[in-house]
């Protein structure tokens, strides 16, 4: 099954939180959540763009700290949780949920403070394309993460489901060269590739977080990192 | 979606406002319904409250 088909799948949406942010799972999630609270800053009353929200996990999470935000993504059945956690939560007025392709984004030029896009560009085709619609809406910020070449990722890769693209440091400053952006800043991390904290429970999960995280503070830590995450604003 | 989301959305295609058409409501929440480019003329339906503007190319690619 290709990315696509795979991703869209009602019953791979049902799991799709359960299989990946539970157990070891959830030491990726907050992370994850962290790598977006650290990028974007104070989002009160920003208004934010969130790429391929899936289940809204980031979209909820800002929403609560009062973004006015949309998160946008191809699968129905993924926002449909979304749109539940956004109730739950007590935020839907502030998040809306849409179909739409993220290279031909419905929205005008210059719109939003913010622009994202997490676990988004390993399964682009087309990268620059994206980048660059990604950056036609923004006002200023665009944030997104990479999985790494070379990494552990690489091993890991061969036994999913979906291909995934990876990208070395070279790769993502041309990426951000052709769609006229310029770094503000990277941080890189999970020299574990996440597939191996997703198949422990957390407690066993735990203290390997505790040695690549402690590694990951090292010089060695960025030229081993598995995942980076890429701060860019307009030129 | 409510309401005020068309003072943001456009069409993908040609950049254009959206007119919107509303068949069920749930308070603020459009629930079912369709936008409509006065443009191009393409339309774009609502569905349990998610606004589908996948350009029409990319409508029909892919379900689940």
């Amino acid at each position: 099954m290709k990315g696509k088909e795979w991703y869209q799948a009602d019953d791979v949406a049902d799991e799709y939180d359960d299989k990946r942010f539970t157990g070891g799972g959830e030491l990726i999630d907050l992370r994850e959540k962290q790598a977006v609270l650290d990028a974007l800053g104070p989002v009160e009353d920003k208004r934010i763009l969130e790429v391929a929200c899936g289940t809204g996990r980031f979209t909820v999470m800002l929403a609560e700290r009062g973004a006015d935000i949309i998160g946008l993504d191809i699968s129905p059945a993924m926002m449909a949780k979304g749109r539940k956690k956004a109730q739950r939560a007590g935020v839907s007025g502030s998040v809306e949920f849409m179909r739409g392709d993220a290279a031909r984004l419905p929205f005008p030029d210059d719109h939003f403070d913010a622009v994202f896009a997490m676990r988004f560009f390993h399964l682009a085709d087309t990268p620059v394309t994206f980048l660059r619609e990604l950056r036609r809406v923004s006002k200023e910020q665009v944030f997104f993460d990479t999985f790494t070449r070379p990494s552990t990722r690489v091993l890991y890769n061969w036994l999913l489901p979906m291909g995934s693209r990876l990208y070395s440091k070279r790769d993502v400053e041309s990426l951000l060269a052709d769609s006229g952006l310029s770094l503000a800043a990277a941080t890189h991390d999970f020299m574990l590739p996440y597939g191996f904290y997703r198949e422990l429970p957390g407690a066993v999960a735990r203290p390997f977080r505790t040695v690549d995280t402690a590694l990951g503070s090292t010089p060695l830590g960025d030229a081993v990192a598995s995942v980076s995450y890429w701060n860019a604003k307009k030129e | 979606m409510k309401e005020s989301l068309l003072d943001i959305i456009c069409c993908p295609i040609d950049k254009h406002d959206l007119e919107l058409e509303v068949d069920e409501k749930d308070g603020d929440e459009i629930i079912s319904g369709t936008l409509t480019c006065p443009e191009c003329g393409e339309t774009y339906p609502i569905e349990d409250g998610i606004p589908n503007l996948l350009p029409p190319d990319m409508r029909d690619e892919v379900t689940a």
